[in-house]
């Protein structure tokens, strides 16, 4: 993992990006803003399909201004972690959702499954977690949208 | 219930992207959607002349009918030499996920949408199965396929956000039916046509439509090799006994991509003049 993901991200700085992450989402999914709650389940509790995390990256890059590759969540999660130790057979290793739990802690621990498929790993993701992506991704990019409407 | 106005497609203001733009099938595409009022990007992959020659038809409203008026400079980047309103094109390898997502984020930077995709970059490295190198395999899988995966994948991100667009691939009639030295490209285009009813499902909730043309036999530079081979066995083969014209193509791909075809998804258009099988 490198050094920007081990800084600490703050309450503040959750607080900060939430309402416009939460109005992305909301669009991106076609519900009501009210729903989109920090800890709500994309998938569990907000009904997202996979068609819809490309279309909340897409929107949240756009906005943020930020570069968001494909697979950026578990690449980052994986951290020095190879594949085959992360991974195996499309399961997630013990090692590996050690680091997802590290990684991800928002997600409350009885979510993690056992065993945990690799597929699954979307179905974790809180509205939460997206926060945290833009934020490190504005650490990472020097001409990232950093304004907080007032 | 209104009287039917089929005069307007739809497609004049819209933009389209266009691969493989410069000559044959793509050629005439890109003049086709360019005669309709369509913003075309194109791409092309080494032949600088032909593409400009390309845009230069189209400025002139030569051969696919007449083109609306100009809305000003659309330039990608001052290094781009082929520049003119509403058309523009780039050198561009399919094969190079990073070089095509680039390339539509420029147009879209000019442009602000992407309402048409045309996947028609492909190549041909025909020899019987024995004979085939190694390259030829590779190159005609990741030219046709892969690079159809990574020109979609940069687009669709668009179209799924704007809850709108249409996707064409072009393929082929040989990925159907059977052609002695055609494993490879066959293959590449059978894998097109099943990628096409794929992907019409998965963006079919986002309103968005993906279409195949399938052309038979069309007499363009691509397939002189073919029809110098099979001569008159060829031809025996299609019941119109003629090859098909680069436009012919195109016309097919026009409606695909007009307002007369929203209904259509996950549809393979063959446009072969009847071509049997053997």
């Amino acid at each position: 993992m490198n050094e920007i993901n081990n800084i600490k991200i703050n309450n503040d700085e959750i607080q900060s990006v939430f309402p416009r992450v939460a109005e992305t989402i909301a669009d991106a999914i076609g519900c009501e803003v009210e729903k989109v709650k920090l800890n709500a389940s994309l998938i569990d509790n907000l009904g997202a399909e996979s068609i819809d995390f490309v279309d909340i990256i897409f929107r949240l890059q756009r906005l943020f201004k930020v570069k968001i590759p494909r697979g950026k969540i578990v690449e980052e999660a994986r951290g020095s972690l190879s594949e085959t130790e992360f991974e195996k057979a499309g399961v997630v290793s013990d090692a590996g959702v050690s680091r997802l739990r590290d990684y991800l802690s928002e997600v409350p621990p009885d979510r993690f499954k056992s065993p945990l498929n690799v597929a699954d790993i979307p179905r974790l993701f809180t509205v939460e977690t997206f926060c945290k992506l833009v934020i490190r991704q504005q650490r990472a990019t020097p001409t990232a949208d950093v304004s907080t409407p007032a | 219930m209104n009287a039917p106005t089929l005069t307007d497609a739809g497609m004049a203001g819209r933009v389209a992207l266009v691969t493989g733009g410069s000559r044959g099938i793509g050629r005439a595409i890109v003049e086709t959607l360019a005669a309709v009022g369509m913003t075309v990007a194109f791409t092309y992959r080494e032949n600088a002349a032909a593409a400009a020659e390309v845009i230069a038809a189209c400025e002139r409203g030569e051969g696919r009918g007449k083109r609306g008026e100009g809305r000003g400079d659309t330039s990608l980047s001052p290094h781009t030499p082929h520049l003119k309103p509403h058309i523009f094109a780039e050198a561009l390898d399919v094969r190079d996920s990073a070089a095509c997502g680039a390339f539509v984020e420029k147009v879209v930077e000019r442009t602000e949408s992407i309402d048409l995709l045309v996947n028609n970059a492909g190549v041909i490295r025909d020899n019987t199965l024995g004979l085939l190198e190694d390259e030829d395999v590779r190159v005609v899988m990741e030219t046709n396929v892969t690079g159809t995966f990574n020109m979609t994948r940069a687009v669709a991100p668009y179209m799924i956000s704007a809850r709108q667009g249409k996707i064409i691939n072009v393929t082929s009639v040989s990925g159907e039916k059977g052609g002695r030295g055609q494993t490879n490209y066959a293959a590449s285009k059978g894998a097109l046509n099943a990628f096409t009813r794929s992907l019409a499902v998965e963006l079919a909730p986002r309103g968005i439509t993906v279409n195949a043309v399938a052309p038979g036999v069309i007499d363009t530079e691509l397939s002189r090799a073919v029809r110098e081979q099979a001569g008159d066995q060829a031809l025996s083969r299609i019941l119109l006994r003629r090859y098909g014209r680069p436009e012919e193509v195109a016309h097919a791909v026009w409606f695909l991509a007009s307002r007369f075809a929203d209904y259509i998804t996950g549809e393979i258009l063959h446009v072969d003049g009847g071509f049997k099988m053997e």
